[in-house]
């Protein structure tokens, strides 16, 4: 037990280092999620048939697949044949992004849809072209009741990034792994990397939680 | 424009929804600085009319002419120009729930008209003035009551500077004692010279204000006159039956 | 093309066998997962303090950390305090505890939404609490999270995939294995992916026939997704 102590002080800058990887990976895969996501629901919400069926198939395909299985499919199959080279580091955020997407665009267009049809009534009735008001009225409002379902994803997200290891990405689980490798210390080692898990899914919930706060209409509630 | 071309005019105008016929050819026309005001039983097609007018909902038959000009529903830019000078004010009020007052009044100039902010934001100030509503412009709708709500979004109209102004039963959302508040609103749209087309069931406050009263009933205008005689000396015996009913029913309240 | 042709026969064995594997790895798991969901959301909401404190212990650890860190945990960490796994089994508890803690999450809100007035009532006819929980609350309660609970049999699924991290060959495993031999990964993959597509599919189907098979008219149901 001693023994495992001393190990966890002096390998602990080195796992935590692995902090700003995932972290990374995470943010990327979640703002890319967001931004495709935002297309995706809104072309889902307001496109014509062949539109809705096509955003259907793409949520289908890449909420049916496993990650590590898109992550090989990415890396090993689609990149090495289109002979792109690109870092595994890379591929995990563009892998996890898209499967945010898939699943965000579900978050947002349940947010589009629980809007008053009042509201793009009167955005229209002032002389506003659907753009702007899909812009300007309706998603400025679905982005704000999306917050909470976010700090799902951002959970969700923060668990697959350990997965990214399959592909050798440096982040916590990689090293964890390195360091118990070479220490024996499977099992302490282990626990510290799910508590480093624990501590910032936490970080980021409250996070989340401020962000909602700040940007709360006030008196809004729905 | 001459005095003749009447600002809006609406001709023959048919919807249908699945079987049910809704408005069954409605012809109306409106001369700049007038005001009239439709009545009838629920469901007779009032509120379905004064969408089709601005597009909200599409026509099956009829036309829409601003100052003599056919206004042709599938022209996207020509359609929103029309509605930047139609005013259109809801009976729930529908303001724009994630921005404050000041900014629901704001955002037509800013976004459609393309006004710089600072304009905008004058020209905002001076309509929540006109509705009395300056003090409270920070506030957000959840903040407001009713009656605030529906003069915020008279204002949010306004301040478009429409030519002529649709109101779709401006009260019926609202308590009792608010409804003085945004009739005293309109009153003051109607001396200040706007083109109104006015639904209600406030049949004492349409008398005082219109030149002219509809009667429309199962998707037609079964008569029109002014509201002396609509009110109390109809033609049709259906317009008769209706307007004794609602007589009763506010010389018990007013 | 006759090469490809040739190939899925010595492909579609393997990749079945690696199939069978993820049956044998899901249904278990599914299985244990959905009881010990059931128990902890009962003791959550019903339960001696105590009892709930390690409820919620249980559910905060095995939601928080990652899968794949839990079944390194059982597969590699517990080899060094003397206990060892065959991947298998090892696959089987780290999936059963894990989902585990999310069923007990959804039965919990689920417990959570019914209305005091029927426990209330069962209490007035003389159910004892234990008696009341299980015929007249959890009935109620496992309609209203079936949606949750089987959007956790999907992700089960999908999570699969993991255990061949702990070198138990399922489906990607074989697959890997398969990719890795033969240098066609694009191929396999999409294989495996379509697979794991028809899975998901058929299972996401079966739910949706569930759901309206035991649902009864009038009786909300929060809508997850």
């Amino acid at each position: 037990m001693l023994q495992g102590f001393t190990v966890i002080s002096e390998n602990l800058p080195y796992i935590m280092g692995g902090i700003w990887v995932t972290l990374t990976v995470v943010l990327g895969a979640l703002l890319m999620g967001l931004s495709l996501g935002l297309v995706l629901s809104v072309a889902q919400v307001y496109g014509n048939r062949v539109v809705r069926r096509a955003v259907g198939v793409y949520v289908w395909f890449f909420r049916g697949i496993p990650l590590l299985v898109l992550l090989f499919l990415f890396y090993f199959g689609i990149l090495a044949n289109l002979q792109i080279d690109l870092s595994p580091f890379i591929v995990s955020i563009i892998v996890l992004g898209l499967i945010s997407s898939a699943y965000q665009s579900q978050i947002i267009r349940g947010a589009i849809l629980s809007l008053p049809e009042g509201q793009l009534k009167a955005a229209r009735s002032i002389g506003m072209s659907d753009a702007k008001a899909i812009v300007f009225v309706i998603l400025p409002q679905a982005i704000r009741l999306s917050i909470p379902a976010w700090t799902n994803e951002y959970t969700i997200i923060l668990k697959d990034s350990a997965v990214t290891y399959a592909l050798g990405v440096t982040e916590i689980l990689a090293r964890s792994r390195h360091v118990a490798e070479r220490t024996y210390q499977h099992f302490w080692i282990y626990i510290l990397a799910g508590f480093i898990f624990l501590l910032l899914t936490y970080m980021g919930t409250k996070l989340f939680q401020i962000l909602e706060e700040k940007v709360r209409t006030p008196g809004y509630t729905q | 424009m001459t005095n003749q071309t009447p600002v809006l005019r609406i001709r023959n105008i048919k919807k249908r929804y699945g079987d049910n016929e809704v408005l069954n050819g409605v012809s109306l026309e409106l001369n700049r600085g007038a005001i009239k005001v439709i009545i009838g039983p629920s469901g007779g097609g009032k509120s379905t009319l004064l969408h089709c007018i601005n597009f909200l909902v599409g026509l099956d038959e009829g036309q829409v002419y601003l100052n003599g000009t056919e206004i042709i529903e599938g022209r996207k830019r020509e359609l929103t120009a029309y509605r930047q000078k139609v005013g259109m004010i809801f009976q729930d009020f529908n303001l724009f729930d994630h921005l404050n007052a000041l900014h629901n009044v704001m955002i037509g100039p800013v976004r459609v008209k393309k006004l710089p902010k600072s304009e905008a934001r004058e020209k905002a100030i001076a309509e929540l003035e006109r509705v009395g509503l300056k003090d409270h412009m920070m506030k957000y709708p959840a903040q407001l009551s009713g009656g605030q709500k529906q003069r915020v979004s008279i204002a949010r109209a306004l301040a478009m500077d429409p030519e002529v102004m649709l109101l779709d039963e401006p009260t019926s959302a609202l308590d009792p004692e608010l409804i003085g508040e945004v009739h005293e609103v309109i009153r003051g749209l109607a001396s200040g010279g706007m083109t109104m087309l006015l639904v209600t069931h406030e049949v004492g406050f349409a008398s005082s204000l219109a030149n002219e009263i509809f009667f429309m009933e199962e998707g037609k205008i079964v008569e029109q006159g002014p509201p002396q005689k609509i009110l109390f000396n109809a033609e049709c015996l259906r317009t008769r039956e209706f307007c004794s009913k609602i007589s009763r029913l506010h010389n018990n309240s007013s | 093309m006759d090469e490809l042709l040739f190939l899925r026969q010595e492909v579609a064995p393997e990749l079945l066998a690696g199939v069978w594997m993820s049956i044998k790895l899901i249904v278990p798991s599914a299985i244990f997962g959905f009881f010990i969901g059931i128990v902890s959301g009962v003791i959550r909401v019903y339960g001696h303090p105590v009892l709930k404190r390690l409820a919620g212990l249980y559910v905060l650890f095995f939601r928080g950390f990652p899968l794949l860190v839990q079944l390194y945990l059982w597969y590699f960490g517990l080899p060094r305090i003397g206990i060892y796994l065959s991947p298998f089994a090892a696959a089987v508890i780290g999936f059963s505890l894990c989902s585990g803690a999310y069923h007990s999450e959804y039965i919990r809100g689920a417990l959570l939404s019914i209305k005091k007035g029927q426990l209330l009532a069962a209490y007035s006819l003389g159910f004892s609490k234990i008696r009341a929980i299980f015929s007249i609350l959890l009935p109620q309660a496992m309609r209203r999270a079936l949606p949750g609970n089987g959007n956790e049999f999907i992700y089960l699924i999908k999570y699969s995939s993991l255990a061949y991290m702990v070198t138990c060959i399922e489906l990607t495993g074989k697959g890997s294995i398969l990719a890795n031999f033969y240098f066609k990964y694009l191929e396999i993959f999409s294989i495996v992916g379509a697979i794991y597509l028809v899975m998901v599919s058929m299972a996401t189907w079966g739910l949706n026939y569930l759901e309206d098979r035991i649902a009864i008219p009038g009786f909300g149901r929060p809508k997850y997704n």
